[in-house]
């Protein structure tokens, strides 16, 4: 039996702050990607114009520096403007920003730029003569949507989406650099602390391995879903 | 005695694309009952026209009454467009269209397909909705297949199917963009029956097609078009068997 000297339910902690960590960032890029390829895909410029900003800036810049900006920089950024508060109206507030909602916001903005281009493929692909049905049926834009052009457009978006959830799971782990305890850091205090950093390793390589195939058990399912109708799948 | 409401009016509609006006004032109405065929080279616009009665299609001018109802237009940055949504929606419920490549929503078995709108656009119960559709599906020689998906069935199939989705709407108008087009040769008669069943009953239609057999025998009135103009209009004994134009006259000549 492994020896895990004490640090089991310190690693079993930090396990569910990493999944949590992730289907929190993996819920707040769906949805930011979701607003970023209705932007792209819109008449307006300026919409089309924040959606390419946003997709260009966060895609060009390495995903740990863009953690550390945001976690430094915004806890900066509250900084000034509560010392503002402070000096204009004698309001003593302290916001501290929490690791765990830094982590969200940073992974989930990161995301939501790759999500956003794999539903704008998503969308482009679904045939238009589905839409127009639904349009010439009565059917204002939201029920469209809701009815049609969603789950169509899941087919085209879940192998991109699948993929991009496994390299989120991944980048939870780069949070531990923001002081966040997920099980990355656990393990590597336990390595420190006891010298045997292989045993910690690869129970974490265990437990990702582990989210990762129920993650793709739950994706072939989806997959099966959306893909009712299409004749690809018994 | 009240008078009934036209079914659909439309006056003077105008469509330009770029620089080209393909629809130069055309008008129409379709009285309770009507059957209306417009026939055209293609190019000649009558797709368009018919996209234009359901606003598939933006008239850059003209007028549109739907039960009497006047649509009501604004100006906006990229033409005119509808000043009331809800009101396009209302008039659209009231009007079905049967498009040339069906587009049943694949991922919807065909039961599902026919009820999607009655129930969630006129809010109609699902079980009522269910009823009705499976009537429809049996007109339409379809009961056996409520549950194949679209991409399960033949072209026919799936345009007889879409007859039933726009059945289950109860519309007062049914609009048909080319409903054989798409359909191999010896699939086209099934289609052709349901649509002259239809007529027979009363329904109010306007039909975009080449079938010229079915435009001379189920059609009150025969539109042809040629380059968005109206060049002749009529009874189809008038229009088909005596045309007038010499345009009209090859339209129909027999092709090699």
């Amino acid at each position: 039996m492994i020896d895990l000297h004490g640090y089991g339910p310190r690693l079993a902690e930090g396990a569910l702050i990493t999944v949590e960590l992730a289907l929190l960032s993996l819920l707040l890029a769906i949805v930011l990607g979701l607003v970023t390829a209705s932007a792209k895909m819109s008449r307006s410029r300026v919409a089309h114009g924040i959606g390419t900003l946003y997709t260009t800036i966060i895609r060009g810049v390495p995903d740990l520096v863009l953690m550390m900006l945001l976690f430094f920089g915004g806890q900066m950024g509250v900084n000034l403007i509560t010392d503002a508060l402070y000096d204009r109206f004698g309001i003593d507030i302290f916001i501290n920003i929490n690791e765990f909602v830094a982590g969200v916001v940073t992974i989930g903005l990161i995301f939501g730029a790759y999500m956003g281009e794999t539903f704008r493929g998503a969308f482009l692909a679904v045939d238009s003569g589905q839409i127009e049905a639904g349009r010439a049926y009565g059917m204002g834009p939201w029920l469209v949507f809701r009815r049609i052009r969603f789950p169509q457009m899941m087919r085209h978006a879940l192998p991109g989406l699948s993929n991009n959830w496994m390299v989120l799971l991944k980048t939870t782990a780069l949070v531990s650099v923001i002081g966040l305890s997920d099980m990355v850091r656990v393990a590597s205090e336990a390595s420190k602390a006891t010298r045997e950093p292989f045993t910690f390793m690869i129970i974490v390589a265990a437990i990702y391995l582990l989210i990762a195939s129920v993650s793709e058990w739950t994706f072939a399912r989806l997959q099966k879903r959306y893909s009712i109708g299409y004749g690809e799948v018994d | 005695m009240a008078a009934t409401p036209i079914p659909l009016e439309v006056h003077n509609i105008k469509k330009r694309f770029g620089d080209t006006e393909v629809l130069k004032g055309l008008s129409l109405s379709a009285h309770k009952g009507d059957v209306i065929t417009l026939i055209g080279a293609s190019g000649s616009g009558k797709s368009t026209f018919l996209r234009c009665m359901n606003l598939l299609e933006q008239p850059d001018e003209g007028e549109l009454l739907v039960h009497g109802e006047s649509v009501r237009f604004k100006q906006a940055k990229h033409g005119r467009e509808p000043a009331d949504w809800k009101q396009v929606v209302r008039m659209r419920a009231r009007l079905s269209m049967v498009f040339q490549s069906f587009n049943l929503w694949a991922h919807m078995t065909l039961l599902e397909n026919v009820i999607e709108a009655p129930v969630h656009v006129l809010g109609k119960p699902k079980k009522e909705a269910v009823e009705h559709a499976r009537e429809l599906l049996a007109r339409v020689g379809l009961a056996k297949h409520a549950d194949y998906y679209p991409a399960q069935m033949s072209g026919g199939q799936q345009q007889r199917g879409a007859i039933a989705r726009a059945l289950a709407m109860d519309p007062e108008v049914m609009l048909f963009d080319e409903p054989t087009s798409a359909l191999d040769p010896e699939l086209v008669g099934d289609v052709l029956r349901v649509m002259r069943d239809l007529a027979d009953e009363g329904r109010t239609m306007i039909v975009v097609t080449h079938e010229m057999a079915f435009a001379r025998d189920v059609s009150s009135q025969v539109i042809y078009l040629h380059q968005g103009v109206v060049e002749e209009a009529g009874a189809p004994g008038e229009v088909l068997d005596n045309p007038r134009s010499e345009r009209l006259r090859q339209f129909l000549a027999p092709k090699h």
